[in-house]
Parts: C-alpha cells; sequence; structure tokens
C-alpha cells in the first residue's frame, strides 16, 4: 500500500470512527446528569474497547504500508516502469565522413560524406513499434551528381510474448556481422570489410515478413519471406557487378518485381558470453516470368557462416560468404564479347583481431587488423571460349589501422589497406563516424 | 517460386495462433527478482535510496557517475527481522529503449544477481541471457565492472551491454555510499 493509499484509507474509515468517540465521549459527560454511575461505566468501558480496535486497525495499516508490496509486478508499482510503456519516439542517426588517399596515384585523393542516415523509432507500446531510417549516400543527390537517397529501412515490429515477435516491413536481411550492425563505431576500419560489401552487398534490404525467436539458451532466430534479387537488371558493360555481383540486382523496395519471392532463414548463438557463432541463408528465384529474359529460372543463394569472440578486451571476427547465380548460362552467351558476364559463384572469408585499451574517461583505442581474400567470379555458365575469362583471381587484402573512440558511438579512424593483385587500390583511411 | 506461394502464410498462421493478451513483455516481475537473489529471505521490505547531489560528488569518478542526485526503488530482503542484503531497480537506456532490471547485492556490497525484468529493443535481447548476467555473480566495487573488461561484451548487442554493465555499476557504487553514511540500516 502506498503512503497516499494509508492517508486515504486512514481519512475514510478511522478518522470517522475517532470523531465518533470524542462525540459519544462528549455525550456521555452530558449525559452524566441524568444516568446512573454503572450505566455510564458500561458505556466507558465499551468506548475503551472501540478505541483499542481502532488502535489496533491503525497499526495493522501501518505494518503494511511499511512492508513490501513484493507481489507488485513492474510498471504496475512504480513510476519508471509504467512511463518507460507509454508511447515514445526515438530520434536516431548516424554518419560517416572519410578521407582515402591512394598510395599509388594521389590524384585519386577523394573526402566524401559517405552515409548520412537519419530515422526515427516509434513505440507505441511494450509490444509494438516502428523503425524508419532514410539514408543519404555521397552527400549530394541530383540529376548531375553521384549521390543517393534511400529508404533503408522501414518496418513494423510486433512481439507476441518473451520469446517470439513478428515483423512486416523493408528490413535488413540478417547475414554477416555487419548487416544489421553497421553504424560506424560497431566496426574497425574506415570501410566496412571487403567480404560484407562485396559478397553479401550490405546494407541488404528487402521487403517481406519474417517471424523470430530469441530463447534463454542463447539461440536466436528469423525466417520470412521477402522480395529478392532480380537478374533482368545485370548490365554486362557496368563493373559495379565486378565489384559486387549481387548489390546491382538488389531490389530494396523500389517498384520490386515479386512474382518470385525469396526466403531467408539465419541463427546465432550466444550461449557463451563473448561467444556468438551463426550462419544466414537468403534463397529465390530471380527472372520473375520476365518475357522474351534469357534465363527465366535463374536462381540466386546467398549463405555465410559467422563468429565472433570478444574475451575481454580481445575482439575476435571471421566470416565466410558466398553466393551462387544458377541458371544464367544462357544470358552470359548473350553477353558474349561484353566485358562482364554473370558470375556462377563468389565467395570470400575474412579474419579480424582487435583490442580495445581504455584510456581515461570514455576515451578508447581499438587497434585491429583484418585479412580477406575475396572473389566475386569464381565461376561462370555460358563462357563463349576466347571471349570472356572462365574465373577472376582471388584478392588478398590487409587492413591494418586503429578505431579512437572519443565517446561510445563517436570515433575517429585510420588505416592502411593493402591489396595483392589490384595495387592501385592500396590506400590510407582517415574517418570520422558517429551514431545516436 | 510457385512452389513456395502458401509461404507467406505461415508468419500470418504463427501470430494469430501465438497472441497473446495484450500487456508488457515482462521478463521477471521484481517479486521474482528479490527472491531469485535472495531464496532465504522471508519477507521484502519496500525503500527508497537517495544521494544527494554532494554525496554523489564524493563518490570516485571511476563509478561513471553523473553527479546529481540520484534516487532508486529497491527491496531490502529480510530474514526474520535481519537483513541480508538488497534489490535495487533502475532503467537504463538499451539503444533506443529502456531496460528494466534489478540488482542483488548483499550486505558487503557484492553482487548476487542481475535480473533483466523488461527489454524492448528490437537487438541485443542478448542481455537477458542467464550465462551473460552470471558475469556479474560476487563481483564488488573492486571489480572493473566494464564491458570488455571483466564483463564479456556480446556480439550484436554492445550499447545494451555497454549500458546495463554501467547501470550496475552505478548502483554498485552507489548503495557502498549508502552503507558508508549508514542509510542501509
Amino acid at each position: 500500500m502506498t503512503s497516499v493509499q494509508a492517508q486515504h484509507t486512514f481519512r475514510k474509515k478511522i478518522l470517522p470512527k475517532l470523531v465518533a468517540l470524542a462525540v459519544t465521549v462528549g455525550l456521555a459527560t452530558t449525559a452524566n446528569a441524568q444516568s446512573n454511575e454503572a450505566q455510564l461505566l458500561g458505556r466507558l468501558d465499551q468506548l475503551a474497547a472501540e478505541l483499542e480496535k481502532v488502535k489496533t486497525e491503525l497499526k495493522t495499516m501501518k505494518e503494511q504500508q511499511a512492508s513490501v508490496a513484493a507481489s507488485s509486478p513492474a510498471g504496475a508499482a512504480y513510476a519508471s516502469s509504467s512511463a518507460s510503456s507509454a508511447p515514445a519516439t526515438t530520434l536516431t542517426a548516424y554518419g560517416e565522413i572519410g578521407y582515402s588517399r591512394s598510395s599509388k596515384n594521389s590524384s585519386a585523393t577523394r573526402t566524401d560524406v559517405g552515409r548520412f542516415v537519419t530515422g526515427f523509432q516509434h513505440r507505441f507500446n511494450d509490444r509494438t513499434k516502428v523503425v524508419a531510417e532514410l539514408e543519404v549516400e555521397h552527400a549530394v543527390t541530383s540529376s548531375s551528381d553521384r549521390g543517393e537517397v534511400a529508404v533503408e529501412q522501414v518496418y513494423a515490429e510486433h512481439r507476441i510474448n518473451q520469446n517470439f515477435g513478428a515483423r512486416a516491413g523493408l528490413f535488413l536481411i540478417p547475414l554477416g556481422l555487419i548487416n544489421q550492425n553497421h553504424e560506424p563505431h560497431t566496426f574497425y576500419g574506415v570501410n566496412r570489410p571487403t567480404v560484407e560489401t562485396a559478397i553479401i552487398p550490405s546494407t541488404l534490404r528487402e521487403v517481406g515478413v519474417q517471424v523470430f525467436g530469441e530463447h534463454d539458451n542463447g539461440v536466436s532466430w528469423s525466417a520470412g519471406i521477402t522480395t529478392g534479387f532480380d537478374l533482368t537488371k545485370w548490365d554486362p558493360l557496368n563493373g559495379e557487378g565486378v565489384e559486387s555481383p549481387l548489390r546491382t540486382l538488389h531490389q530494396e523496395g523500389q517498384f520490386a518485381k515479386s512474382k518470385d519471392l525469396s526466403f531467408f532463414g539465419a541463427a546465432d548463438w550466444r550461449g557463451i558470453p563473448g561467444l556468438r557463432v551463426g550462419a544466414g541463408v537468403t534463397a529465390g528465384k530471380a527472372g520473375h516470368g520476365t518475357v522474351g529474359f534469357a534465363a527465366p529460372r535463374a536462381r540466386t543463394l546467398l549463405w555465410d557462416v559467422h563468429t565472433q569472440w570478444t574475451p575481454g578486451a580481445w575482439d575476435f571476427a571471421a566470416v565466410y560468404a558466398r553466393g551462387t547465380i544458377s541458371g544464367a548460362g544462357a544470358l552470359n552467351k548473350t553477353f558474349a564479347g561484353a566485358p562482364y558476364l554473370v558470375p556462377k559463384t563468389f565467395d570470400g572469408w575474412y579474419a579480424q583481431a582487435a583490442y580495445k585499451f581504455r584510456l581515461s574517461g570514455d576515451y578508447k583505442v581499438s587497434p585491429f587488423v583484418r585479412f580477406e581474400r575475396v572473389n566475386t567470379g569464381r565461376s561462370f555458365d555460358g563462357v563463349v571460349p576466347g571471349q570472356n575469362v572462365n574465373a577472376y583471381d582471388t584478392e588478398s587484402i590487409w587492413t591494418a589501422g586503429l578505431n579512437f573512440y572519443v565517446a561510445p558511438t563517436v570515433v575517429v579512424k585510420a588505416d592502411y589497406q593493402r591489396y595483392k593483385i589490384v595495387s592501385d587500390s592500396n590506400r590510407f583511411n582517415l574517418g570520422l563516424g558517429f551514431s545516436f | 517460386m510457385r512452389n513456395l506461394q502458401w509461404l507467406p502464410l505461415l508468419p500470418v498462421a504463427a501470430l494469430s495462433t501465438a497472441i497473446a493478451p495484450v500487456h508488457a513483455v515482462l521478463y521477471a516481475t521484481v517479486e521474482e527478482a528479490a527472491k531469485r537473489a535472495f531464496p532465504e529471505a522471508t519477507t521484502f521490505k519496500e525503500r527508497e535510496l537517495q544521494l544527494t547531489a554532494d554525496e554523489m560528488k564524493a563518490l570516485p569518478a571511476d563509478a561513471g557517475i553523473a553527479a546529481r542526485a540520484l534516487r532508486f526503488r529497491a527491496l531490502t530482503a529480510l530474514q526474520g527481522d535481519k537483513s541480508i542484503g538488497i534489490v535495487v531497480i533502475d532503467a537504463v537506456i538499451g539503444k533506443f529503449d529502456l531496460i528494466d532490471y534489478a540488482v542483488g547485492l548483499d550486505p558487503s556490497g557484492k553482487l548476487r544477481s542481475v535480473e533483466i525484468l523488461a527489454y524492448r529493443e528490437s537487438h541485443g535481447y542478448e542481455v537477458r541471457l542467464p550465462a551473460w548476467r552470471k558475469q556479474f555473480v560476487g563481483k564488488d566495487k573492486r571489480d572493473k565492472l566494464r564491458v570488455s573488461e571483466d564483463i564479456n561484451n556480446i556480439s550484436g548487442a554492445t550499447m545494451s551491454a555497454t549500458h546495463v554493465t554501467d547501470g550496475v555499476r552505478r548502483i554498485v557504487f552507489a548503495v557502498d555510499a549508502l552503507n558508508g553514511l549508514g542509510r542501509l540500516n
């Protein structure tokens, strides 16, 4: 019982009894002249008994007030919880600004506001919310600029109970370590790992529905149906397909062809503190019944296995990702002579180690090193001999540098990247990132 | 994907069969959290813990607490008339949303338990995992009580893990200060 409730009960129940007692005593005194002594004493005994009863009642109430309402559920008994289940809107943002100086060609040095993302999350109650993010890439978007404005996420989430929930809308596909957690403070180096941009085209998102589960044994999972890739978008003259085969094929909720849908499934296990082991897959058809298209039955498959191990200040991570576009041989034959064919398989892996030093206050510094092997065209279907290559070479990339955290989510980054084959890409990167 | 055309119905079916009454998604009530921390307690007595801004200033910088007045709801665990510890109720922002949690400490200021009462984020539920929370048990103000030091981080849930850990450290120091001031008796 709260003190307010106690006061209320005192006023309503006990005070009238006390008043009645006082009045009765007064009346009893007035009546003294007309009553005999025995009657008066009897009346006084009765009043004394009433007084004892009121005192006992008051004592019980005080004890109740002092002892805990241990049975009060969170959210009912105290202000902080009941306030937290009220509707709430949170403004969110993150941004990345990078400077990149080529080792071999200083004229290729560039500074770019790579991403600025702002959004909101509105929670209707403890179970239901919407999340939306609007992204601007490369600072300026117009008919003569190279920037891009995109909705990165917009979905509704509903929790069914403490273990299960569902989401619907445009959401991130759970693959690798970066796709869902890509704010600048969450990864090492100015640029995201190449494997998680070239093979897994982060930030990969599609429109769909999903169910998810979170369990006390450390297993979390999600599965759903989404729009998939669109192979009719492949341009054999556009080199972007070499950098990342699936980046040119994703649909991201823009008039997405939906005749063929994809499914995805992902699971992670975090049963040991600091350890995460997981895998994800998305697959589906990518021809969409397009009339006259040479690869109507083409299929895409993208999967990964990943792990992160963070004992104390150490942070070790490794990812292997592999993509397949099958049934595109006939399409490649129509591209004979063009520079960029649709790869049948592409894959990559990386291993990374970092150490977090806490300096004074919020300052932290994390030196790191990452080694990657990436091949965006391990094999091809439908190659016309003499006109196209059968396979690309596998690139090796070393990245070493440090993240300097001036606040937990504000980070200054510096690193050097060394490419074994395309050594023109060797560069020094400097970056600033934040998120809230 | 013609053979998968019925699949979109799956989540709908799952939702329609599993919809529970609408109330907050709670992982533990305060009572459950208190009983898990002190199963041997016979009663719990509700109280409020308060430190003034000046008292907060006296705390070591390591506590990581802003020098402003602090107020917690708490339950004293009693075995008969004897106090055997305290359970402090608090909330921190995870990434975007509040995480309600309860911290149990024995009379020497050693952590007995950390329980998550309510979690509302889309990602990072792993702070709820018993194995992660167990890392706090037995630690006190002499420990660092920091993520990436003596508390292992959670991949993909760094913000929730860090903020809960910072909150627990703040409670450990606040309870220690109150103990020193003789205000827990």
